[in-house]
């Protein structure tokens, strides 16, 4: 592998220096309305029918031979805008696309050019328009891109009301989530009722499923990469929505108009006030707190900060309460270092942190666990010519883990303890080649070094069996000084994509990439909880390592109107994290003898039909998949079907613009149920116990799961001389009342009372089923 | 802290609109394992080994006992006891089995229980432990249960008092008892303990159940194995399991029985402790 990687470098060295006198097109691609930057937008040179597309910050380079070229700047939704450009010398050029007019009476969904579905190199990757997930009807009328996420191609839903998602037969910590690039590791207000993105502020989202990009690591799955929006450079603007859970209002505007600008936005939920009207002293609520700021000093500098704040808190009367929340700070740098290098730095830290707290005067006491993370990363792009473009970087990461600390109230009978905190540096460099062979054969090449250390301060227990987590036998202690590295991994992670262009309507894609994790989540059950807390890859848990390959076939019809695709993709996962049956996961100072890494494979395929032009626009999505697991110590080492195995899942949605007033939206979701684990037999014991008999792991499926939801937007005309804008959206969730299984569990058989009927000795299977027929409204302002 | 998990649950159920039914299931029914439910304590009359079979999901009434069993305990001071099937043939005992001669454990002995059932023979082995002394019992009035009684006049709660044992490791297991009768908050509880994260003082500590006026309230604190803790612990999770969507997949509880026997042979030491209920806002 290695070898290859050298073999590309001096490929790459070579292309260079054939390169001869040449002059540099470079700037920025913005919304007219409001100096938002535009990624993803296409620049394209007729003359040598090639072009690049704009960067992750709105950013594109084009090196040409001197000459006289037209330049086409498109991006779905905005007007094209066409230019004829004379290279004698390098040039600067910012431009500014407007908006397509509304009177087309024509919606456009997403960014990105009109046949890029067809022409990117990248595979396996979706985009979420935030005004599409917004017209859509929501749970509780609160839109939320993962519920959006979760109807992709290749991705399943843990079940209704959770925001946890599986990527092709991964885990759902095998998903790297980031907010302006700041990871979140528990995106879920609610328990999952709700993610953490609030869609007021969300500019662009993608998922990557297959064929990431090396500049991506650290999860085996998925990425979703999450930007919010800069804030208006133009003009104030304000946006407030009331909705039945919770109210969010964001305001923007310029500080110096067209050159710096801020957005602020915040959301909370309010049930808690009801609660409290109602005298009923349970608290419940959350919030996220958004806030940006942007500069740019000048066309080579230009300066963001995110931050992002977001929390739950629970209490339950005056005797037990619990929260949990994550913090992100982003500081990013952009900086030209000539008209080819364009050079991102990025300062990230971001918090993750929970806490128990039971007040009763025997066993009262406060638990607190968190994690922390801070980054710097460095991502260069180089735009050697039109058919070649590198991405480089490096990320240096420095991890804290803290587990767990209980700290006693007055008279209680816990002591303080505290579990060992741990610490890990990560390095990573990559290299990545986008490489126009011919115009029809792209490839894009690279790879990423990933450099783990389990480092100190702390102490590693040696077990007489590593495996014996009922009489776990300490036989020495390995005590480790500040940062001493404990255990260090390195993985060499090639990425590989390649695109061919059948025809300008149609293309095949290929991509095979390795992925490596080394932050594993210490959760046994299907759907991760604010309480569990994560672990590094240290001296018992190794990293888990992914490889797949996907291969498909994009076809886009009636000029890009619609489009259509057809992937197939294989993945192997080795060491991925598992724990031993029965395993205690809580506050458990042995916790390494509760390890089981094995083997898990996914494979499937995926058939996405997207329309997204005209009044009608959504898609529909039909996934065939199988997921795998086979771990020593787990099921009886035999194989098992993952928690998330679904073999048929299809989805649609879409939303329809009937007039100016009026817009409809709907989705529908189906799949098969989820596999579960049932009892074979019961057996009596004790003191009046009726204790299941266990034969099988995920041997039972639950009945299969299907939604229509259905939502209705109303934007009454704007008065004139009224200078805001108002909508309504009314929405039905689960519209026939379907009764979706939840999960599955036994008791003792008892009356609808919950007494026990007859001599307690008979059990029974109950089904729960969460949201029946849910009507909601929603009132959005915009001023 | 048991109960966080059911905070959890009971949350989303109770507060977003769930609702739930029972089902059918149809599964194949899994072939009769041989259960063990076995006991030695320091108290001579409580010592007794229970044998069932387990069997199907859809099965009720009280499980049939085995009768046919060869039951012989060892200990490590050369001792031997058999036992025998229901000696006074009293159809409550179907399936227990005492010993021919009443013995009490000994703090510090290692007892071999061997169960052979058609051939096919079980074993277990534990040691048993010695146990911490209850200090005290103490009656307070509940204001909640005062004010809004779950069951008529049972507003007493009883407090317990006891010096953790800080420079050795210990697991208890207590039951509790209203007048005889086995009293559980939840018919699925099981009160069991380990001391690494508890210290010294334990003071103030609420028992299950509330009380009525002269109840007779008995507290019985069993030393148990490590090993025997994590059976508790994972019999208590399989019996509480949500089905695997938050807490972990049901699997088997650990146990100290070969061949795939279903329970646990338990040893432990007994203290006991007792008080009748009488309204302390009268002293």
């Amino acid at each position: 592998m290695r070898k290859t990687f050298f073999a590309i470098l001096a490929m790459l060295c070579a292309v260079a220096a054939f390169a001869q006198q040449k002059y540099t097109l470079n700037g920025y691609v913005r919304d007219a309305s409001n100096g938002e930057e535009l990624l993803g937008v296409t620049v394209y040179v007729k003359e040598l029918k090639n072009g690049v597309i704009s960067n992750s910050y709105g950013f594109y380079s084009l090196t040409l031979a001197p000459g006289t070229y037209t330049i086409r700047y498109s991006f779905i939704g905005y007007e094209a805008v066409e230019m004829q450009v004379v290279l004698d010398k390098d040039i600067s050029q910012n431009i500014s696309l407007e908006e397509e007019s509304v009177e087309l009476e024509e919606v456009v969904v997403t960014g990105k050019a009109p046949e890029e579905h067809v022409t990117s190199i990248q595979m396996s990757r979706n985009e979420l328009n935030i005004d599409q997930v917004k017209k859509l009807p929501a749970l509780f009328g609160e839109p939320d891109i993962i519920k959006t996420i979760q109807l992709l191609p290749g991705v399943i839903s843990a079940g209704e009301g959770t925001s946890s998602f599986f990527v092709r037969g991964g885990s759902a910590d095998q998903n790297l989530i980031l907010i302006d690039e700041a990871p979140v590791y528990d995106p879920s207000h609610l328990f999952g009722l709700f993610s953490v993105f609030n869609a007021d502020i969300i500019k662009d989202s993608e998922l990557y499923k297959g064929g990431i990009p090396a500049r991506f690591g650290g999860r085996l799955s998925s990425i979703l990469d999450v930007r919010t929006r800069d804030g208006n450079n133009k003009e104030f603007e304000g946006e407030a929505g009331i909705g039945l859970l919770a109210s969010n209002i964001s305001l923007e505007g310029p500080i110096k108009q067209n050159e710096s600008s801020y957005l602020i936005s915040a959301r909370r939920s309010y049930v808690d006030l009801f609660l409290r009207a109602a005298d009923n002293d349970n608290l419940v609520y959350f919030y996220d707190i958004n806030a940006k700021v942007n500069w740019r000093a000048n066309n080579k500098n230009r300066f963001f900060l995110s931050l992002y704040s977001g929390r739950d808190d629970f209490s339950f009367g005056d005797d037990f309460g619990f929260d949990w929340g994550n913090r992100t700070a982003t500081f990013r740098w952009n900086h030209l270092f000539n008209d080819k290098l364009f050079s991102n730095t990025s300062l990230i830290a971001s918090n993750f942190d929970y806490g128990l707290e039971s007040t009763s005067a025997a066993d009262g006491f406060t638990w607190d666990s968190d994690l922390q993370e801070y980054s710097l990363k460095n991502d260069l792009n180089y735009y050697v010519n039109p058919r070649l473009e590198l991405d480089f970087g490096y990320h240096f990461t420095y991890r804290r883990f803290a587990p767990g600390k209980i700290v006693p109230k007055e008279g209680s009978i816990f002591k303080e303890t505290e579990l060992q905190n741990e610490y890990a540096l990560d390095h990573a460099f990559y290299l990545g080649a986008q490489h126009s062979i011919s115009d029809k054969l792209t490839f894009v090449y690279g790879a990423r070094l990933s450099i783990f250390q389990s480092v100190g301060k702390g102490d590693v227990y040696l077990y007489e069996n590593d495996l014996d987590n009922v009489n776990p036998t300490r036989i020495d202690t390995l005590s480790f000084g500040r940062l001493e590295p404990i255990k260090t991994y390195v993985n060499f992670e090639p990425r590989l994509s390649m695109r061919y262009m059948l025809n300008p309507q149609s293309s095949v894609k290929l991509s095979y990439n390795r992925m490596v994790q080394n932050t594993h989540l210490i959760s046994s059950g299907t759907v991760p909880l604010p309480f569990n807390t994560w672990a590094p890859s240290s001296y018992y848990l190794k990293p888990q390592l992914a490889d797949q390959i996907a291969a498909g076939y994009f076809r886009n019809f009636k000029d890009n109107t619609y489009e259509v695709s057809v992937e197939a993709y294989y993945k192997k996962m080795d060491n991925v994290t598992d724990f031993a049956d029965n395993a205690q996961l809580f506050f458990n100072t042995d916790l390494a003898t509760e390890y089981r890494q094995g083997e898990a494979t996914g494979y499937g395929l995926e058939v996405f039909v997207q329309k997204k032009k005209g009044a009608l626009t959504g898609f529909a999505s039909y996934t065939l998949s199988k997921a795998e697991r086979t771990i020593d110590g787990v099921n009886l080492s035999r194989t098992f079907l993952a928690n998330h195995d679904r073999r048929h899942s299809f989805n649609m949605l879409a939303t329809y613009d009937y007039n100016d007033k009026w817009s409809f939206g709907g989705s529908f979701t189906y799949g098969t149920g989820k596999p579960t684990t049932v009892p074979s037999g019961t057996y009596q014991w004790g003191d009046g116990y009726i204790a299941d008999v266990i034969t099988e792991r995920n041997g039972y499926r639950l009945p299969a799961f299907h939604r229509l939801d259905l939502s209705a937007t109303l934007t009454p005309r704007k008065n004139k001389g009224k200078k805001y804008e108002t909508s309504w959206v009314f929405a039905l969730y689960n519209a026939y009342s379907r009764k979706n299984p939840f999960s599955l569990y036994t008791r003792v058989q008892q009356n609808d009372d919950g007494d026990i009927v007859g001599d307690g000795t008979s059990k029974e299977a109950r089904m729960i089923y969460l949201f029946p027929l849910l009507p909601s409204v929603t009132y959005n302002i915009k001023f | 802290m048991k109960h966080i998990s059911k905070y959890l649950f009971g949350l989303i159920l109770v507060s977003f609109f769930a609702c739930e039914q029972t089902v059918r299931l149809d599964t194949d029914p899994s072939e009769a394992k041989v259960v063990i439910e076995g006991l030695i304590t320091t108290t001579e009359d409580l010592n007794y080994i229970k044998l069932t079979k387990s069997r199907d999901f859809y099965s009720g009434g009280l499980a049939e006992g085995i009768s046919n069993a060869v039951v012989v305990v060892n200990d490590n001071a050369g001792g031997e006891v058999r036992y025998l099937h229901n000696p006074e043939n009293l159809p409550e005992l179907d399936g227990v089995y005492l010993p021919e001669t009443p013995y009490a454990g000994v703090v510090g002995n290692t007892y071999t229980m061997s169960v052979t059932v058609d051939g096919e023979s079980y074993t277990a082995q534990e040691t048993l432990m010695p146990v911490t002394k209850i200090d005290s019992l103490t009656v307070i009035v509940n204001e909640d249960e005062l004010a809004d009684p779950d069951e008529e006049e049972h507003f007493f709660e009883v407090l317990f008092y006891a010096q953790e044992p800080q420079d050795r490791v210990d697991h208890y297991l207590f039951k509790f008892y209203s007048n005889d009768e086995l009293i559980k908050d939840n018919e699925e509880d099981i009160y069991f303990a380990e001391d690494e994260f508890i210290g010294e003082a334990i003071d103030d500590l609420p028992i299950a159940g509330f009380y009525a006026l002269d109840d007779l309230v008995r507290v019985e604190m069993y030393s148990i194995t490590r090993e025997a803790f994590i059976y508790y612990n994972d019999l208590f999770n399989i019996i509480n399991n949500d089905g695997g969507m938050f807490s972990p997949p049901p699997a088997n509880p650990r146990n100290n029985l070969s061949n795939g026997a279903l329970g646990y042979f338990q040893v432990s030491a007994i203290e006991m402790d007792e008080i009748i209920i009488t309204d302390p806002r009268e002293d």
